[in-house]
């Protein structure tokens, strides 16, 4: 009996190893690609990290963690990293500029399920799936690390090609880059570019790769003898495409689109800390795609807004949000700049978007102040980690804002437009400042100035569904109609 | 025995609890590429962008006799005020509202000009325009003779972003440049960074 119970024991313990170890073998190695940083810039003294045991070059980009309005706000700057790998890694992390030794650690995305090991100091945990991943420490948001683990590269352009611009590893400085019919131009991995890049009346543009944009060598825009430097600016273009690069330390706002048409943005990556320094702004857009991107910024993360024309079929999705400043997902304010005849906002969708931290104003905001008809706004599968709006002076910190009303920014003032159709289909917030549901508000503006068909549907706050609108805390006004939670 | 089954059995939970210690902290069999960065001493102009300087209009050597002499004009746009056109730096600019758009230099005595350069911002994300331009002189600040009639001049970053107009020698204590069209799209009105005078 005994021998039979030990063979048993050892046939299951062989078994186990086999489970454990077999999945390493059947998965084949991992493919990691690394990029040592410019020999002129050193590795971030706040953080080590590595991946597989192999050290990553990390950078202190600028973030803020002001989260009121101040036109002299000084940023300071977090670490940030990133690779490219299919297969398995192991991260590691220490952060001896930390100042106190770290003791605990999340990785954002809850989502994912991440739970990393913490020993003596180190912060181990594993991906195998490429993504943003922030890591915060201590429980401190103050404290975080921006990771950036990027698929291997596909399609890399051919430097030989006349009409590429290859961009290598390295530092690099110029004053603009402007980027004409058929242009591509590859930013390697390792390559830090001090420019601007502009893409004016072109179309079949092309801007990819692995590396920074990084805007640190100019002041704020609005200091006195700065101006507005747009690290990716696309006006009145059409068929562009933005993959795989990270913009930093912009000194204005980041991705900018004005009147352009079928571009596409895929996993871009935006850390931004000083003033105005909106992550994707379009204006006048249409069929404009965003997806697989980061954005953590000292203003509106995701925006919309009419400035020449209307928008029409702009998606986001699968797009990671950290608003230091202003709102989230904003529609407005400006929704007529241009004066233009019947403006509309229309077939927008914000799909699978996780807003890691917003500290200030709404995270869902349609701002109708001029006098377009906003219609056919979609919202699908949001995720609020952390809702914790403070507003100003106890004013916009709603959850969801949605009004006609004159701003600072109208530019039609005696006039109004109307909000229709707009569907909220999954939204969960798991954290709010206080613990308990925030406010949200609707407030149309007259009988010809309503808001009206808007449907909230699978809404969970702190783990609890809500059904009604008096636990959703949504107020309207009576120029509101339709107004319904399912 | 009893000991050792109850331990066999214990690690064996382990291995099925917790993964992570057989997978997790353990390095998978890794093919890595690192790439790597050119020695560098200071951030450079990328390579596959030659430096287009070698291509820009010259200027003649010699003083610039605008420069922070006292300037008039019209209307002007925004904060693209007069003064930015002699201040030495072409990252300012001073753009007028509509045409024609007049901008007279007070040379502070009289001098024997013959060329007048307009500079844009020389960064390439100022596209090609085409501006008309002529010039007057004079000796008092009142009667003014054309030394250079209206032209078309096309700016471009490629050579500079800059023009120069040059005509027979005139005596002047006043150069009055009028601007009468500018073909960039994004504006109503003359552009010019820099306006420098040149005898």
């Amino acid at each position: 009996m005994k021998g039979k119970t030990c063979c048993f024991v050892l046939a299951f313990c062989l078994a186990c190893l086999i489970w454990v170890c077999g999945p390493v073998r059947a998965e084949g190695p991992t493919r990691l690609t690394l990029y040592e940083g410019p020999k002129t810039m050193r590795t971030s003294e706040t953080a080590a990290v590595s991946v597989n045991g192999y050290d990553l070059f990390v950078y202190d980009v600028m973030v803020n963690h002001e989260h009121l309005w101040n036109a002299n706000t000084q940023p300071v700057t977090t670490p940030m990293a990133y690779f490219d790998f299919e297969g398995r890694v192991n991260v590691r992390v220490r952060m001896p500029g930390l100042g106190s030794p770290v003791e605990s650690a999340k990785v954002l995305p809850l989502s994912f399920g991440i739970e990393p090991q913490v020993e003596e100091g180190t912060v181990f945990f594993t991906l195998t799936e490429p993504g943003a991943y922030t890591v915060v420490f201590n429980g401190n948001v103050n404290q975080a690390l921006h990771l950036f683990a990027n698929p291997p590269e596909t399609d890399v352009p051919d430097p030989e090609d006349p009409n590429v611009f290859y961009i290598g590893p390295g530092e690099w400085v110029m004053d603009a880059i402007v980027l004409e019919d058929n242009q591509t131009l590859y930013l390697s991995g390792g390559a830090v570019l001090h420019s601007i890049i502009s893409v004016h009346n072109a179309e079949n543009v092309r801007i990819c790769g692995r590396g920074l944009i990084d805007g640190s060598d100019y002041p704020a825009w609005n200091q006195p003898g700065s101006y507005a430097r747009v690290p990716i600016d696309l006006d009145h273009s059409k068929n562009v495409t933005v993959e795989g690069i990270s913009l930093v330390n912009s000194n204005c706002w980041n991705f900018n689109s004005y009147s352009s048409r079928n571009v596409t943005v895929d996993n871009v990556k935006i850390i931004s800390g000083r003033q105005n320094g909106d992550g994707f702004t379009f204006q006048s857009c249409t069929d404009h795609t965003v997806t697989n991107c980061f954005a953590r910024t000292w203003d509106d993360s995701l925006v919309i807004k009419n400035y020449s024309g209307s928008t029409r079929g702009i998606t986001f999705r699968n797009v990671q949000i950290w608003t230091d400043l202003a709102q989230s997902m904003e529609i407005g304010y400006e929704t007529d700049k241009g004066l233009t005849l019947d403006p509309e906002i229309s077939d927008v969708l914000f799909e699978d978007i996780t807003v890691l931290y917003n500290f200030h104003k709404p995270v869902i905001s349609i701002h109708n102040s001029d006098d377009a008809f906003v219609h056919d706004i979609t919202y699908r599968n949001i995720t609020v980690e952390n809702a914790l709006m403070q507003g100003d002076n106890g004013f916009n910190k709603e959850l969801i804002e949605m009004t006609l009303q004159n701003s600072a920014w109208s530019t039609v003032k005696d006039e109004f437009g109307s909000i229709d159709s707009v569907l909220i289909d999954g939204l969960t917030v798991l954290n709010t400042a206080d613990g308990k549901v925030p406010a949200s508000r609707l407030a149309g503006q007259g009988e010809e100035n309503r808001i009206t068909n808007v449907t909230l549907r699978n809404v969970t706050v702190l783990g609890a569904p809500i059904r009604d609108l008096k636990t959703m805390k949504l107020r309207f006004n009576e120029y509101c109609e339709n107004i319904v939670i399912e | 025995m009893k000991r050792t089954v109850c331990v066999l059995c214990v690690l064996a939970l382990l291995c099925l609890c917790c993964p992570g210690l057989g997978q997790g902290m353990e390095d998978p069999e890794t093919i890595v590429t690192i790439v790597t960065a050119p020695e560098q001493t200071r951030a450079e102009r990328p390579p596959c962008f030659p430096d287009p300087a070698e291509q820009f209009i010259p200027l003649p050597e010699g003083e610039n006799l605008a420069l922070g002499r006292p300037v008039v004009s019209g209307a002007h746009t925004d904060v693209y005020v007069d003064r930015n056109v002699n201040d030495g730096k072409t990252d300012t600019y001073w753009e007028s509202k509509g045409f024609p758009a007049e901008i007279t230099f007070d040379l502070g005595g009289v001098f024997h000009v013959r060329t007048v350069a307009v500079c844009l911002n020389p960064s390439s994300i100022w596209e090609p325009r085409i501006q008309e331009i002529a010039v007057l002189v004079s000796t008092d600040g009142e009667a003014f003779t054309e030394a250079a009639p209206a032209e078309k001049y096309g700016f471009d970053a490629a050579t500079g972003n800059r023009i120069r107009i040059d005509f027979d020698a005139a005596e002047a204590a006043y150069v009055r440049l009028v601007f009468t069209m500018n073909s960039s799209s994004r504006t109503g009105g003359a552009q010019a960074a820099e306006i420098c005078v040149f005898e």
